[in-house]
């Protein structure tokens, strides 16, 4: 199958400082590909670049088989993007700042009622968006993210600002997409979501890709598993971690750890992305 | 919801409809819109249409007869003498302690200045621009080679031209009532006129200000479309247009759309409101509207890129437009503007509108301004342009 975003070599600099340095990978339709990286790691000028913002300084980009250099406009009608700020028309309502996003795609018949109840705005349609809050904002960015029904999504921090409810909304959209085929590309610097919603991660920081894989991958291969237990000894609480990789016997480990002790609790811990992502770079999210 | 790739017109329209509905969205522009259409409408017709084209004299003390007719003649009607009883109620009228007041009959009567009441019914207020106060026995004086004593009165309303012609022409007819010829002879032909004769035809201020109010038109628009451009790029939300499959040229192409015809619209009332069309060529001042709203257009696309924030956006505007409202206010006086005010780039645009509108002026007469404003035009647009491309391209 054709990959639907297809990146290769892109090297990106402002002035002297190379923000993004060879940066190559793949994106298949249907899969979510989460971008992780701390703030200045690449991530934005990525985007901007396979978005047609930026132009790259070397390296090639091609969405849904196209170039983007030269193709812009027949791959702008196929992808929907969910920039970082927030950048809607404040003085117009939902409705207005879709029905305009819709003209500028060619979509005749735009379901915005539909999208507007699937980020729950249906009831604030005609209110101004200079009237909305942060979470509501980030919400409509998502509806005019989708009102072409892109076969390609770029969405920048989609669940920055929004509170649990509305953020596993979103999520639920952001899969469902990807259901349908529907290739999409997220940053964040949120490990969490990023391990919720990605089949694939990658780590990005000082303008190259550290490591890319689907997040069981690398726990596996870069992180430790390890067993907690909580126990009562003399009277007192006491916390143990009993690697699970490594030689020897676990349940034996086990048995000799909670000798003469009352165990409280017990469960398996492994390595969160953002101690590989730490382990990897050397450096925190 | 499926997509066909829209058009570059279809997109343009899109944009175009985006930038009315925002526009008819901003309280601020709406309001100094209409409002400035009405203000500048009334206060054209609010003008006086007519032209006071005499000076009215004070002259206190009767009985300078010959001196009297002499002075009328001299100005060959450009003077209007207004007799006073007495050269303390010529004073206390120049110096506006008091008032002079003409009633129906004829008569000249000196109120006090806050004695409503007393003024004439029908009457008229008599304004002398210059009082001259003889002595008694002017003409005897004269007449026998006593040096005869003459007192002018001037306020801060007199023009200074006023107060050394009419000091030389007293001067003048003293010398002739004394039998005496003047040090100088006039040659024997008329007043010879340097370019168009204007005599008994001067401009009503109300006709003047018709430049100045098209320009003001023109200005309250510039704030208004910079705005626009500088909200959208402040919000970056042009940004998120040319992630579609809009282009920065098709975003450039409807601010030039949308300015002019937001511009031209507002001039076009302006001139119909003010009977423009049926004073002069309607094709002329159509153009000439127009090549303005394009100019404006050109510099609300490079202010509204420099601003940061609304403040910013208004200063650069306020900075860069005013210059341009000069040749505008050179319209309001008479004379020959100065030489650098005709490299201002509205300077054509204000001749036009001023040659044709109140002068009955032809294509030959606006055809080499219309030259100049092409070429600014041009070269405005052309910067607005490229300025408004870059600020979008680093965004």
């Amino acid at each position: 199958m054709e990959p639907a975003i297809q990146v290769e070599s892109i090297e990106y600099a402002y002035g002297d400082k190379k923000a993004v340095r060879g940066i190559s990978f793949e994106v298949a339709p249907g899969e979510v590909l989460g971008f992780l990286g701390p703030n200045g790691a690449g991530k934005s000028t990525t985007i901007k670049m396979l978005t047609g913002q930026l132009v790259p300084a070397a390296g090639e980009i091609h969405i849904l088989g196209l170039p983007v250099r030269g193709h812009s406009s027949e791959v702008h009608a196929r992808m929907g993007v969910s920039f970082e700020e927030k950048n809607l028309y404040p003085q117009l309502s939902a409705v207005e700042n879709l029905r305009f996003f819709a003209r500028l795609f060619g979509v005749n018949k735009p379901n915005i009622d539909g999208l507007l109840e699937q980020v729950d705005l249906l009831a604030r349609k005609k209110d101004r968006v200079s009237s909305y809050s942060k979470g509501m904002r980030q919400r409509l960015m998502i509806a005019r993210a989708l009102i072409n029904d892109p076969a390609v999504l770029f969405l920048d921090e989609p669940t920055d600002g929004l509170d649990p409810v509305s953020a596993q909304a979103i999520r639920r959209i952001i899969r469902d997409r990807a259901k349908a085929g529907c290739a999409v590309l997220l940053t964040t610097h949120d490990m969490n979501e990023a391990d919720k919603l990605s089949d694939r991660v990658a780590f990005i920081n000082d303008g190259t890709i550290h490591a890319i894989d689907s997040p069981e991958n690398l726990k596996l291969l870069h992180g430790t598993r390890s067993l907690a237990v909580r126990v009562r000894r003399d009277g007192k609480a006491e916390d143990l971690h009993l690697p699970l990789d490594g030689d020897g016997d676990i349940g034996a480990r086990l048995k000799a750890a909670v000798e003469r002790a009352d165990i409280l609790t017990m469960h398996t811990e492994e390595a969160s992305l953002e101690d590989i992502f730490i382990a990897m770079t050397g450096r925190g999210l | 919801m499926k997509a066909k790739r829209p058009s570059r017109p279809a997109i343009v329209l899109a944009i175009l409809r985006k930038d009315l509905l925002q526009f008819s969205r901003d309280r601020l522009y709406m309001i100094l819109s209409i409002a400035g259409l009405i203000l500048f409408t009334s206060a054209f017709w609010l003008i006086p249409p007519t032209v006071e084209d005499f000076a009215v004299v004070g002259i206190a003390h009767s009985g300078l007869g010959p001196l009297e007719e002499a002075l009328e003649e001299e100005a060959e009607g450009g003077l209007k003498i207004v007799r006073f009883p007495d050269g303390d109620s010529l004073r206390r009228v120049m110096a506006k302690e008091a008032q002079a007041w003409s009633d129906q009959a004829g008569r000249l009567l000196i109120l006090d200045r806050d004695d409503r009441a007393a003024r004439p019914k029908g009457g008229r207020r008599e304004k002398p621009v210059i009082g001259l106060d003889f002595s008694p026995g002017f003409l005897e004086d004269i007449a026998s080679g006593v040096v005869p004593e003459l007192r002018i009165y001037v306020n801060n309303d007199t023009p200074a031209e006023i107060q050394g012609a009419m000091t030389s022409m007293v001067r003048e007819l003293a010398y002739m009532m004394a039998g005496q010829a003047m040090p100088v002879s006039e040659p024997p032909e008329d007043t010879i006129i340097l370019g168009v004769d204007r005599s008994g035809s001067q401009l009503p201020m109300r006709d003047r200000m018709r430049p100045l109010l098209v320009f003001f038109v023109l200005m309250v628009e510039t704030f208004a479309l910079s705005s626009l451009i500088s909200v959208e790029i402040l919000h970056r939300t042009v940004v998120a247009v040319t992630a579609t499959p809009a282009r920065t040229g098709d975003v450039l192409i409807a601010k030039i759309i949308f300015g002019a015809l937001l511009a031209f619209v507002q001039a076009l009332i302006l001139l119909l409101a003010t009977g423009s069309f049926a004073a002069g060529n309607p094709l002329i001042l159509l153009l000439a509207a127009i090549s303005g709203a394009l100019m404006f257009a050109g510099i609300a696309m490079a202010v509204g890129s420099m601003g940061r924030d609304f403040m910013g956006t208004l200063a650069w505007t306020m900075t860069v437009i005013l210059p341009f409202a000069i040749p505008a206010i050179t319209a309001l006086f008479p004379g020959s503007a100065p030489l650098w005010v005709r490299f201002v780039p509205s300077w054509g645009i204000i001749q036009i509108l001023n040659t044709t509108a109140n002068y009955g002026g032809t294509w030959a007469d606006a055809g080499s301004h219309f030259a100049v404003v092409l070429a600014w035009v041009a070269a405005l647009l052309g910067i607005g342009l490229w300025t408004l491309s870059r600020k979008v391209a680093r965004l």
